[in-house]
């Protein structure tokens, strides 16, 4: 029983990372249809950005986060503004050439710039556990999640309450007639692109602080948040983080049970079957799917 | 101005009745959305820009090709499919440095004397983006252009896919980090390597333990990679363990090159083993010590097969990283020496000061293949690929990276394995006895 429960935290905190690493890919897909495949280069960033900061300046991470979401935010305006939005409106073969050419152009700057050695952000609580019986909850995974989940949280009230969250949700649903009720979308796509690139950041910077990195981990990174985001689900902001959380679950429990080579073929056969029973996702809407592009 | 529309699509940018695409009444925000604008220029320019910057690692040193490996304007040219970029990036550029640094110092010395030449080593390298089949193509796309004599890729994975396509093409490789022992179990003649083969890689920090470690570990688990060399190394570990009348209590699996070996570290806390063995690459070596202590799983030592002698594993892990014992193919103290690099202490001087880095094991592999080239095309009197294979499998010599004698089946087997520990930060050796800087810390960390 210990072990199940251990492994069930395990899971958890895990997927609480992945959710946090996967929130912004799912965001831009579900409102700009456009499958990012640069995202991965932009979480890395963010670790490069607060490892940097720390080893540099001696910063924290967590300030380095927020200059890291910062920087981000700022760089995803400005490629979405001038670079995706060249084509936003292209078949889906195009986005996905171009945003993967910009990762190959990102991930390789990394490796110039930093090499390919693995780094790791070092923080006091770095190694240092949550102890509850025989139950051990790592410091640093408990902050990931945590922050993962108020990220989410933050993220579905700014969609829900706000003039502008609204507006991207009323774009993401039927871009005429968005327009037509006076939204500017060339805006709202660069603030959405800037939102997500911001989060891929925070998640970067966290990231670095549990668990090493390298430029290589970039194209992981675009996986699990492609496989959170079909599994969660588009249009609707907990979709990463059920994805995320389901995920590491599944992961820890085939792990624990099944023998460690399992674990991705269990976590893909999961997803399949998740899709065969609800083919939008566990919390997507049906009509991301036939949506109305005008 | 082209356009690209999606016939799938509702035509969100077709132009409607009274506005046209340069018709006065067009809407700012529509005019910059409604159209993809150059897209095939703008594209170009970014891919361009990617291969570019992509292939940067390419193409270095005299073009492969023409005369092969031949005497054409007197440079001997020698091709080397690395992992420049991609997962083994890391690993891949250490053994270029090896490569570069032996290029340096057979044309900084007598160059490479075959018979009554004389020739300038000219080492040309690709990327194979740390994939296998890349590394095999590269391999072949050698031979096409006649660069019959190749230098080993990075990691097992390539070597294995490197060695089918060598041996069909009659070309000659030295093998500079492909350690698994199945490389060398398919009958291939022409594949040789100079490093010492994956099962002894954790038989060796058990060796390490069990002969200096008081007291000495009775239980021990072992989490591998799911690769073929890090279980090849594992089963060579438990063998060793049970041998020296350890306990193997556990042994567990991970994906090869995950970051989170959690659910094997569960699984193992509660049968708290003296030891704990990894055998697996850097990314799962620091997560297995991280993890650990993460986790509360606190075994009286450490020992993993390749990260600790790396400069990352230290400094990703910071004071988590003392007392963890690594094998390690090469230090600064093995016994030897040649007549291009000296003593093993000479080759780390010259190392550090043509790059500015601590030479580590990687780097030296690559240096000792290229060397046992080098002595083959020498000791062959020709560049003629069939000569230099049976002159490389002849030799029988000392070097800065201990003794140079192939087996049947291309094995350095007698090479022995050393041992090192992270002590205040820095990788000593500990093992074998004679070569040892320091006394193993034990209880370690």
């Amino acid at each position: 029983m210990t072990q199940f429960l251990q492994a069930t935290v395990n899971g958890l905190l895990q997927g609480g990372l992945l959710a946090l690493v996967a929130v912004g890919f799912s965001l831009v897909w579900g409102v700009m249809n456009i499958v990012n495949l640069a995202h991965g280069a932009f979480v890395l960033i963010g670790s490069y950005i607060a490892w940097k900061l720390q080893t540099g300046a001696d910063i924290a991470p967590l300030l380095g986060m927020v200059v890291a979401a910062a920087a981000l935010f700022a760089g995803g305006y400005v490629i979405q503004r001038y670079l995706i939005n060249l084509v936003v409106n292209a078949p889906i073969w195009m986005t996905l050439l171009l945003t993967f050419g910009l990762s190959l152009v990102l991930v390789n700057g990394l490796v110039l710039l930093f090499t390919g050695d693995f780094r790791s952000i070092h923080t006091s609580y770095g190694s240092d556990s949550l102890a509850i019986g025989d139950i051990r909850i790592p410091y640093g995974r408990l902050i990931a999640f945590v922050l993962a989940v108020g990220f989410t949280l933050a993220l579905v009230w700014f969609m829900d309450r706000t003039r502008l969250g609204l507006a991207i949700k009323a774009t993401g649903m039927d871009r005429g007639a968005a327009r037509l009720m006076g939204v500017t979308v060339r805006r709202v796509y660069g603030l959405t692109f800037a939102i997500a690139a911001g989060l891929a950041g925070a998640a970067g910077a966290i990231y670095g602080t549990v668990d090493t990195f390298s430029p290589a981990n970039a194209g992981i990174f675009t996986l699990q948040s492609f496989v959170i985001a079909v599994l969660g689900g588009l249009g609707n902001m907990w979709g990463a983080l059920a994805g995320g959380l389901l995920l590491g679950v599944v992961q820890a429990w085939s792990g624990q049970y099944l023998g460690g080579t399992l674990i991705n073929a269990v976590a893909f056969a999961v997803l399949v079957t998740v899709l065969v029973i609800r083919p939008a996702g566990l919390l997507g809407k049906p009509y991301y799917e036939a949506r109305v592009e005008v | 101005m082209s356009t690209l529309t999606d016939p799938t699509r509702p035509a969100f940018t077709r132009p409607r009745a009274g506005y046209g695409p340069h018709g006065a009444r067009v809407n700012r925000e529509e005019a910059l959305m409604r159209d993809v604008r150059p897209v095939g220029v703008w594209l170009g320019l970014a891919c361009t820009v990617a291969v570019l910057v992509g292939g940067c690692g390419k193409g270095e040193g005299n073009a492969g090709g023409g005369g092969g490996s031949s005497t054409q304007g007197g440079t001997l040219k020698v091709g080397a499919a690395l992992s420049l970029t991609g997962s083994l990036a890391k690993e891949g550029r250490l053994t270029k440095l090896g490569y570069q640094f032996c290029q340096d110092k057979v044309n900084g010395g007598d160059g490479v004397q075959a018979g009554d030449k004389t020739y300038k080593l000219a080492i040309t390298y690709k990327d194979d983006k740390s994939e296998p089949d890349t590394a095999a193509q590269l391999v072949d796309q050698f031979n096409d252009s006649g660069n019959k004599l190749i230098l080993g890729p990075y990691g097992s994975p390539s070597t294995e896919a490197a060695s089918a396509v060598i041996e069909r093409n009659g070309q000659v490789m030295v093998d500079s980090s492909g350690a698994d022992n199945a490389i060398f179990d398919k009958g291939y003649r022409n594949t040789f390597a100079v490093l010492s083969p994956a099962t002894s890689y954790l038989a060796a920090i058990v060796d390490a333990i069990s002969e200096n470690a008081s007291p000495k570990p009775k239980t021990v688990a072992i989490i591998s990679a799911d690769d073929g060399f890090s279980k090849t190394a594992a089963k060579g570990g438990a063998d060793e363990a049970k041998n020296q009348g350890m306990q193997v209590v556990a042994m567990e699996e991970v994906p090869e090159h995950t970051t989170n070996v959690s659910s094997a570290l569960t699984k193992i806390r509660p049968k708290k083993p003296d030891l704990v063995l990894v055998s697996a690459h850097v990314e799962e070596g620091i997560a297995a010590v991280k993890q650990s202590k993460e986790l509360g799983v606190n075994p009286k030592g450490f020992g993993e097969t390749v990260a600790p002698p790396t400069p990352d594993f230290a400094k990703a892990l910071g004071k988590n990283a003392e007392g963890v014992v690594g094998s390690t193919q090469w230090t600064a103290d093995s016994k030897g020496q040649d007549k291009v690099f000296g003593t093993a202490k000479e080759y780390a001087e010259g190392f550090k000061q043509r790059f500015g880095e601590t030479a580590e094991y990687h780097s030296a592999e690559a240096a000792a293949a290229c060397l046992a080239l080098v002595m083959g095309v020498e000791k062959a009197g020709s560049t003629d690929p069939a000569k230099v294979r049976d002159a490389i499998a002849g030799l029988d010599t000392e070097s800065f990276f201990g003794p140079i004698k192939f087996d049947d089946t291309g094995k350095n087997a007698d090479k022995p394995m050393s041992a090192i520990q992270i002590q205040n930060g820095e990788p000593v050796t500990i093992y074998p006895s004679d070569q040892a800087q320091a006394k193993l810390q034990w209880p370690a960390g």
